[in-house]
């Protein structure tokens, strides 16, 4: 019962920490500053991992998908599968893995350690508001550059996929392009993209939480980079589940 | 030396649950004065500097710095008197994330809002070359030894030229060379620009060549005040042998 009970406390207070920090995030002044810091830091720092992850992923996804179709004849429809793939869910859910576990390892890990050696104390001793220059910062640039990181793993992964049928069958990357775009719709691009913002919110919210509410030294710093990579890791994947019945509810011709 | 009191506690108390960590503390320092705030661990000395910058409420009593209470200040008022104040924390709680330079000029851009680039570049670079560190500026806090950092906690703490300097634990985690290097450069800042100072240590070597007065701090009491000579001859057992060098 106890168990339960501080769960709940938990997740109410972890609800309202997130939503504190939308409000603040639109009431001035504006920490613009190291809020550019935080979405290089988190958006243009990531982009490597993404990138490689996506080209690598676009590989084995056609090898994989290449030896089923062939057996129907039905290797063009490589490309327009592995685009679909990609833009629909691949790409916006990788994306929100591989961020909660490269972003939300460090923010829970940076900010607890701040919390630790009194960097935060410090800087509410220059009257700077730390929720707002720490917390609020990270997450919007986390809201923010997701998306951004999910275009990127879309193409990486279309890219790879094209490396991958081209050394198998000399695709020319015309024909490659013009067979992956064909018959994507609005449907299947904006909204699967878009829902990484909310991806991006939970990442920011429960590392963010987890790192600037512990007070308990070195072992505080792993219990927030872990709690922070498994629980942001489960609920994209809850999320992702609410959010692909929403899309289909609102965009009906995706879910044909 | 000034006789008006710059600092004043008047029956603060303060509990972190059921444990008070302070109880009905009262004290003054006076202008241009270096008070050295002694005790065991966990007995209120850190919590007396957290309640002077505003960091901490009281739960009784008033604060008083340049005869204003503190204590019920909100942020705004607070921001004002913390103009006047530096703060050197113990473990220098540099911006892991900021170069040396970076550190120092974020209390400029903050806290003096009016300053321009030019001559936040030149506070800074002046706080630095007070403390010895004026060839570091771009370095990052992750590049210094311990010496280091606490030089660069003190050139933060210095760069807004405050009228009282808070301490807090200046020499520990140094050997005996590197804290009487801090303590010169504590009494060469008291000497030259008369800054208020109130100092948390166990380092009584340190506490007898900065403080003018000492503070016993015991079960989060005062259970003595005064010259180092006068707490050596105390009733108190914890202040004798607190105050005794040997």
């Amino acid at each position: 019962m106890r168990t339960i009970t501080n769960f709940l406390t938990e997740a109410g207070e972890m609800s309202l920490f997130g939503l504190n920090a939308m409000k603040d995030a639109f009431r001035p002044p504006f920490e613009w500053q190291y809020f550019l810091r935080q979405l290089v830091e988190i958006g243009w720092r990531s982009l490597p991992l993404i990138v490689a992850a996506g080209l690598a992923l676009g590989v084995v996804t056609t090898l994989h998908t290449r030896s089923t179709l062939v057996d129907f004849g039905a290797e063009a429809m490589i490309p327009s599968l592995q685009s679909m793939a990609f833009f629909n869910e691949l790409g916006p859910l990788v994306t929100g893995l591989l961020m909660a576990g490269r972003v939300g390892a460090g923010i829970g890990a940076e900010l607890a350690n701040m919390r630790a050696t009194e960097q935060i104390d410090a800087i509410e001793s220059l009257s700077i508001d730390s929720f707002k220059f720490l917390v609020v910062t990270r997450i919007v640039a986390c809201i923010l550059a997701l998306p951004m990181l999910t275009v990127f793993m879309d193409c990486a992964g279309v890219l790879g996929g094209f490396f991958s049928e081209h050394a198998v069958s000399k695709i020319s990357w015309a024909l490659y392009v013009n067979r992956a775009v064909n018959g994507m719709a609005f449907a299947n691009f904006i909204p699967p993209t878009l829902k990484t913002s909310v991806f991006g919110f939970i990442i920011g919210t429960v590392s963010c939480f987890f790192g600037y509410t512990i007070n308990e030294g070195s072992d505080g710093v792993r219990r927030a980079s872990t709690n922070s990579v498994v629980l942001s890791s489960l609920l994209i994947i809850l999320a992702d589940v609410i959010l692909v019945k929403a899309i289909f509810f609102i965009f009906p011709e995706q879910a044909i | 030396m000034n006789e008006e009191a710059v600092v004043e506690f008047r029956n603060v108390t303060k509990a972190f649950g059921e444990r008070k960590v302070l109880d009905d503390v009262s004290f003054k320092v006076r202008a241009g004065e270096a008070l050295c705030v002694l005790g065991r661990s966990g007995t209120g000395k850190s919590t007396t500097l957290k309640l002077l910058i505003g960091l901490l409420k009281p739960d009784k009593g008033q604060i008083l710095i340049e005869n204003e209470d503190i204590a019920p200040f909100e942020e705004e008022d607070l921001s004002r008197v913390r103009r006047k104040i530096g703060f050197m924390f113990q473990s220098a709680a540099l911006f892991d994330s900021f170069s040396l330079g970076d550190n120092l000029a974020l209390p400029m851009q903050r806290l003096n809002k009016c300053k321009s680039i030019d001559e936040i570049d030149r506070a800074v670079d002046e706080a630095l070359q007070q403390v010895g560190l004026g060839t570091d500026r771009a370095k990052m806090p992750s590049e210094l030894s311990g010496g280091m950092r606490k030089r660069a906690g003190l050139a933060r703490a210095l760069v807004l030229k405050p009228r009282l300097l808070l301490i807090d634990e200046p020499s520990s985690g140094l050997d005996r060379i590197t804290a009487s290097e801090i303590d010169d450069l504590l009494l060469k800042v008291k000497k030259e620009s008369q800054t208020t100072m109130i100092i948390v240590t166990h380092d009584v070597h340190g506490a007898r060549r900065v403080g003018d007065q000492m503070a016993v701090l015991d079960r989060g009491r005062l259970v003595g005040f005064g010259t180092a000579d006068e707490l050596q001859g105390s009733d108190n057992e914890v202040v004798r042998n607190l105050v005794s060098e040997s």
